[in-house]
């Protein structure tokens, strides 16, 4: 116990902290510029000089650890001259643009001018000059006013690990560059611009469109694009969406941002968003009228209903949508429109697995706290690159291998790179081998559990396959780490998932995380992959993941629903697609989704979606399957509306509203006007009273309020009661060995800079990432004789299409890299799939490719 | 006095291996090793050997320090980032005396339990750092580098850092920063090198003059040593003399010996029979002494009560033909240059004070000026993250003590007198 007194105040502390951190504690505010509470100390500014007794020299609070008997002051006539002194010194060289600066208002070294002086300036000589460099098209940095803290070098290297950007020079020419010089190479978190106290780092997002005095409202909500689910606070201005900021201290993500959070944001206020409902009429999509439309959807359904059976009837629901509106589109499905035939193109990756892994373990065992990462001793990271799915989760990772963690890298992982500590990199598409040979000898070293009869009983099939021969660089040391571990995270990513052998990939890391205890964390690209599987967007399970064929389930919800579900269990995405194909389905619904686009193969999706006799599409812009849709209706999106989201670490969040808009109706809100025209009653006037059916019916919600939601601390299993048990039983694992000796396969790049179709209109994002390229590796590069920028064909079996190389050394294997995410240029379109039998997710391994330089 | 410093430094051939061992060198080394290394460390307390970088830190304390951190590796910095204006005491040593250095460092090594020594080495000392490459490579061909070390079963490991020419890393933690390769820049203490070093392990960082004692040390006993010089910080001292005098150079003295006697005894004198008007006794960080205070014993002890310093023992010495607002002007253009730019005071204020003399010195001072220059001061000193910029307010305060009227002159004449 250290106990101190702080301007004659007693404050007790039970672990050494900086003086200013205890005085922070306390209440009492000691000014700084180059402190900052995220970050570590540094002592360059001078600004928090206090006096303690006994010490000769003023000393500063945020180096100073605070000693037991210490008596510090805070203010004093001292210590208020030096501060002005200092703030003299920090003016001499700034340019005192306040009046142009978009800082002011909020700029912190203006406020301590305020408080501390000095009011006349001594200082007539000559200034630095800086000229101010808009050469980068995000930021916009003026080095006349930077007063050298360093927050925004300590920010990026100490807590974003991405080291960008450096202080150059010294002396009063000392600035902040980033290291490609003028225009910046970094992961545009724009984590320096949260921490720079002055206006020297500025977004050009906002640039002279913002004052802070001039923000009508800020609204703290949760962000609309990955599975984590970060806590930020949206500016509004004249109704339209001004800056994004984070909240320091504040939710899972405590006041760091990614480029897709911070900037991403422009999409709500686009152009192009639909304003009105549109109809097809004679062959082309007119605009219409709410009742026009929603007459002509209740009358096809109906109808189709009626004289085909609900088993006709599909619907894909949305990762992007809240809770509520994924529990309105179930219920909809299935006692509207008569059909279990739900599903979402979450089922091509996150559903597949979280399924597998529920099946397995039961309930939850994704439920996991991404915090718990930083406690982890190793983590082990495969099938993709956490930092671009899901950055802060990254960051977690990243923290956590400053503190001395085990980092293994399974595959390729750009992200990774400066934080592994070990990397294995299997032959192309031989990873689960080599997962499937070090989990043998865990399970040699470990022994039967006895939990899990079918786990168990694989286990021991496994440990008679496996050869126990495994040369490949790293694996002694992947195989060291994980029999001596005392703690492990396992970080699962959707490209080992998106195999026809993913499922001996999840029954691998299932064994894995059973027998060592794990903390299991499954990637989520969007926001709300795991709430709608709760919500019931599933074929086989009702809302709170209760099977459909438990008739005690069943029946509980037909009570409160007041009707009937269909006994059978419904279709799977990719089985839905086929049903359209061969005109089994004749009506499909889809709510903020995609398919054409988001399902590989996407050219045959298109051939089998265009069998149908009626689709609606009902979503915030005019998708690739919006255009063939027979009805289009606009809905609500992000900042719009308030609802709940799930995330990967199945904590529900409160998203809230903060702008009005035009047109557009919440997509729950459409489904149940839609629903009430078709004769089942459903009556809901606000989300809140979704949630409160939700909490009514579903065994794990019971009792959720938004209120409780609201405070951010909604873990799982909230008051609810998960499965335990093994809950369906798992398919026997399937031999699907391949033989993979192309020179190149196509895979699937999921860039840190963008996500699904969303950020094609978010302008920033399209400047820092504005179309397709191929990402190859070095040697790949060599083998082909390509340098950065070149212009390549390449083709596939699906087809193929024209772009440009980039060479990235983190790809260490024959693999070639593109996203799916620019129209016309989606990597879907070239890439076949077979299905993965067990999780009937698409494998879209071996997807083999040509390359030639144009 | 004997020179030991300095001994043998006018054979031509003083840097080569076998002229040093002919002259007895790494005699003491073989010695030492054949010790207990804590009797060695308390041979280095009885000799009450101070750090001759210019803190003149009790050596045997440091060590004591670094000794108890249970951590492994340690680390033996040498600083011979020898830097400040004025000082080129340590490049005889580095020069003309490698293996003198070298054996030093071994001898340390083996007291503290390092098995890893680094030179950092002044970047515009290109001379010094073939030399003394040459020079550690000998001593690696004659075992008296590397494993086992004359079969006594010491391993230590030496190479040259040299430095890119910033003055700062000469200040320990910054120069820790330098061989880390970042930015240098001093670092928050505490914690202390001892403890928290280069790469996190315990860093003893010792001045090229302080290693180059310790063969001393061991040839004459702890106890002899001490009788040397100065009762409170005793043992030779190199003194690196500067400007009109009669004989520039470097002097090997007793610690404690008087400014005047360095000058005009050991010196020659003033040049040209001009006047002494002030002298610079420690390096340019050091404050000025007028003509009337030279009269001073040059150790850690008196000097801070004389005004000023004892520092590196860099002697500068001015006569009346010197215009102290220019000494100063030349001064401050050093440390605004030097200045890390890590702290506001230093960074900010030197480039004010910088700005401010260098107007008064061009003719074109106004009434004010000297009190904002000791304001500005005033407001540096104490409140700077590292001595450097203490250093820069000390001397325009200094010179402002001694000199003011030459100020008030510049600024009433609108010119200074002494430009031609």
């Amino acid at each position: 116990m250290i106990t101190l007194t702080i301007n004659g105040k007693e404050i007790t502390l039970d672990k050494p902290i900086t003086v200013l951190e205890a005085a922070r504690q306390s209440g009492i505010k000691i000014p700084t510029l180059c402190a900052h509470e995220v970050l570590k100390p540094y002592g360059g500014c001078r600004l928090c000089v206090v006096e303690v007794e006994r010490m000769p020299r003023l000393q500063t609070a945020c180096t100073l650890m605070a000693a037991d008997g210490m008596e510090v002051r805070t203010e004093s006539e001292t210590i208020s001259e030096v501060r002005r002194g200092i703030l003299e010194f920090l003016l001499i060289n700034h340019p005192l643009d306040c009046p142009y600066c978009d800082k002011a208002g909020e700029c912190e070294l203006q406020d301590l001018v305020n408080k501390y002086g000095p009011t006349v300036g001594r200082h007539k000589e000559e200034k630095r000059k800086v000229a101010e460099s808009h050469k980068d098209q995000i930021f916009s940095r003026n080095m006349e006013r930077c007063v050298s803290c360093t927050r925004c070098v300590r920010m990026c290297s100490d807590m974003q690990g991405a080291s960008a950007i450096s202080m150059i020079a010294r002396g009063t020419h000392t600035r902040m560059e980033p290291f490609t010089a003028d225009s910046f190479n970094c992961e545009y978190c724009g984590n320096c611009l949260s921490v720079c106290p002055v206006g020297a780092i500025l977004s050009r997002l906002s640039l002279h469109s913002y004052r802070p005095w001039q923000v009508d409202k800020e609204v703290e909500t949760i962000c609309s694009y990955c599975g984590v689910g970060c806590t930020l606070v949206v500016q509004v201005r004249d109704d339209a969406i001004k800056r994004v900021i984070p909240k320091m201290g504040a939710g899972i993500n405590n006041g760091m941002l990614c480029s897709r959070g911070r900037f991403g944001y422009e999409y709500i206020g686009s152009e192009e968003r639909l304003r009105v409902p549109l109809v097809r009429k004679n062959g082309k999509l007119e605009q219409s009228t709410w009742s026009e439309a929603l007459g002509l959807i209740a009358e096809k359904l109906t109808e189709i209903r009626n004289t085909n059976g609900g088993k006709a009837i599909a619907g894909i629901a949305s990762p992007r949508c809240s809770n509520e509106d994924n529990y309105v589109f179930q219920k909809f499905m299935r006692m509207t429109c008569k059909t279990n035939n739900i599903d979402s193109v979450s089922r091509t990756g996150f559903a597949a697995a979280q399924k597998y892994f529920e099946d397995l373990l039961g309930q939850g065992i994704t439920g996991n706290l991404i915090d718990g990462l930083k406690h982890s001793e190793t983590i082990l990271v495969l099938g993709g690159d956490p930092t671009a799915v899901n950055p802060i989760l990254g960051l977690a990772i990243r923290e956590a291998a400053r503190d001395g963690a085990n980092i293994i890298v399974l595959g390729n992982a750009k992200g990774l790179e400066k934080f592994k500590t070990v990397q294995v990199v299997p032959p192309v598409f031989n990873e689960a081998v080599v997962l499937e040979e070090v989990l043998t000898e865990v399970f040699k070293a470990k022994g039967v559990r006895g939990e899990r009869p079918f786990v168990d009983k694989e286990l021991k099939l496994l440990s008679k396959r496996t050869s126990g021969k495994v040369d490949i660089e790293g694996y002694e040391e992947l195989k060291k780490a994980l029999l001596e571990t005392e703690s492990l995270s396992i970080v699962l990513g959707m490209d080992m998932v998106q195999r026809t052998d993913g499922h001996r990939t999840l029954f691998a890391v299932a064994a894995l995380t059973y027998l060592l205890e794990a903390r299991l964390y499954t990637l989520s690209e969007r926001a709300n992959e795991q709430g709608l599987i709760d919500a019931g967007c599933v074929p086989d399970m009702l809302p709170g993941g209760r099977p459909i064929n438990i008739s005690d389930f069943k029946v509980k919800f037909e009570t409160v629903w007041k009707g009937t579900i269909p006994d059978e269990d419904g279709l799977t995405l990719l089985e839905i697609i086929e049903g359209t194909r061969n005109k089994d389905i004749k009506a499909l619904y889809v709510m903020g989704e995609n398919p054409v686009f988001n399902i590989p193969d996407g050219s045959s999706v298109k051939e089998a979606l265009g069998n149908l006799d009626f689709m609606v599409v009902q979503d915030i812009f005019l998708t690739e399957t919006g255009e063939m849709a027979d009805v289009v209706l606009p809905a609500l999106g992000w900042t719009e509306r308030i609802g709940t989201y799930t995330n990967l670490e199945r904590r529900i969040q409160l998203q809230k509203k903060a702008v009005e808009s035009s047109s557009g109706m919440e997509d729950w809100r459409i489904l149940s006007e839609l629903s009430n025209k078709m004769e089942y009653k459903m009556k809901y006037m606000q989300a809140e009273d979704v949630m409160h059916e939700m909490a009514k019916v579903s065994p794990l919600y019971s009792e959720l309020t938004y209120s409780e939601i609201a405070e951010g601390e909604c873990l799982w299993p909230y008051h609810g009661e998960p499965l335990r048990g093994e809950i369906n039983e798992v398919p026997e694992m399937l031999d699907v060995a391949g033989d993979y000796r192309a020179d190149f396969y196509l895979a699937l790049e999921k860039p840190l800079f963008h996500s699904g179709s969303l950020s094609r209109r978010s302008q920033a994002l399209m400047k820092i990432y504005p179309e397709a390229s191929l990402k190859v590796g070095a040697a790949s590069a060599e083998k082909l004789g390509l340098t950065d920028g070149d212009k390549v064909q390449i083709s596939t079996s699906a087809g193929s299409l024209d772009t440009s190389v980039i060479i990235e050394d983190s790809i260490k294997d024959n693999r070639v890299y593109m996203s799916n995410n620019f129209a016309g240029s989606g990597v879907f379109n070239l890439m076949k799939f077979n299905v993965d039998k067990v999780t009937k997710a698409p494998g879209i391994e071996g997807c083999e490719v040509t390359i030639k330089k144009l | 006095m004997e020179n030991f410093l300095l001994r043998n430094i006018d054979n031509p051939k003083s840097a080569d291996i076998s002229e040093y061992e002919k002259a007895g060198g790494y005699k003491n080394m073989e010695k030492a090793l054949s010790m207990d290394a804590d009797n060695i460390l308390g041979e280095v307390k009885t000799a009450g050997l101070r750090g001759r970088g210019g803190a003149g830190f009790p050596t045997g304390m440091k060590w004591t320090f670094a000794k108890a951190d249970p951590k492994f590796p340690k680390y033996l910095m040498c600083n011979a980032d020898e830097g400040e204006p004025g000082t080129f005491k340590d490049r005889p040593i580095l020069e003309k005396n490698p293996h003198l250095l070298i054996e030093g460092m071994v001898i340390s090594g083996y007291v503290l339990g390092a098995e890893y020594g680094h030179i950092y080495l002044r970047g515009e000392y290109p001379e010094a750092k073939d030399i003394l490459n040459a020079a550690i490579k000998q001593a690696y061909d004659k075992k008296y580098l590397g494993d086992n070390i004359m079969g006594k079963g010491f391993k230590f490991e030496l190479s040259v850092h040299q430095g890119a020419g910033a003055y700062i890393c000469g200040e320990e933690t910054a120069l820790i920063e330098s061989i880390e390769g970042k930015k240098g820049q001093p670092r928050n203490k505490p914690p202390f090198p001892v403890n928290v070093g280069a790469w996190g392990m315990p860093t003893i960082v010792n001045n090229v003059e302080t290693l180059s004692n310790l063969p001393y040390i061991m040839e004459i006993g702890g106890e002899a040593y001490a009788k040397i010089g100065s009762a409170e910080c005793p043992g030779p001292k190199l003194f690196s003399v500067s400007g009109f005098v009669q004989n520039p150079g470097v002097y090997e003295l007793p610690m404690g010996t008087t400014l005047r006697d360095i000058i005009f005894k050991h010196a020659g004198g003033m040049r040209d029979g001009k006047k002494l008007k002030a002298v610079i006794p420690g390096g340019i960080s050091t404050p000025v002494l007028p003509e009337t205070g030279i009269d001073c014993a040059m150790d850690f002890v008196a000097m801070p009560k004389a005004g000023s310093m004892l520092g590196s023992g860099a002697v500068i010495v001015m006569d009346e033909s010197v215009c102290m607002v220019k000494v100063t002007y030349r001064a401050l253009k050093f440390f605004e240059h030097e200045s890390c730019g890590k702290c506001v005071p230093c960074r900010e204020g030197t480039d004010w004070l910088r700005k401010i003399l260098g107007r008064i010195e061009g003719g074109d001072g106004r009434q004010g000026d000297v009190e904002l220059l000791s304001d500005v001061a005033a407001m540096i000193a104490g409140k700077t993250f590292c001595p450097l910029g203490d250093g820069a307010a000390g001397v325009v305060a200094g010179m402002i003590k001694y000199f003011k009227s030459e100020f008030d002159e510049h600024i009433n004449d609108g010119k200074c007198k002494f430009s031609a």
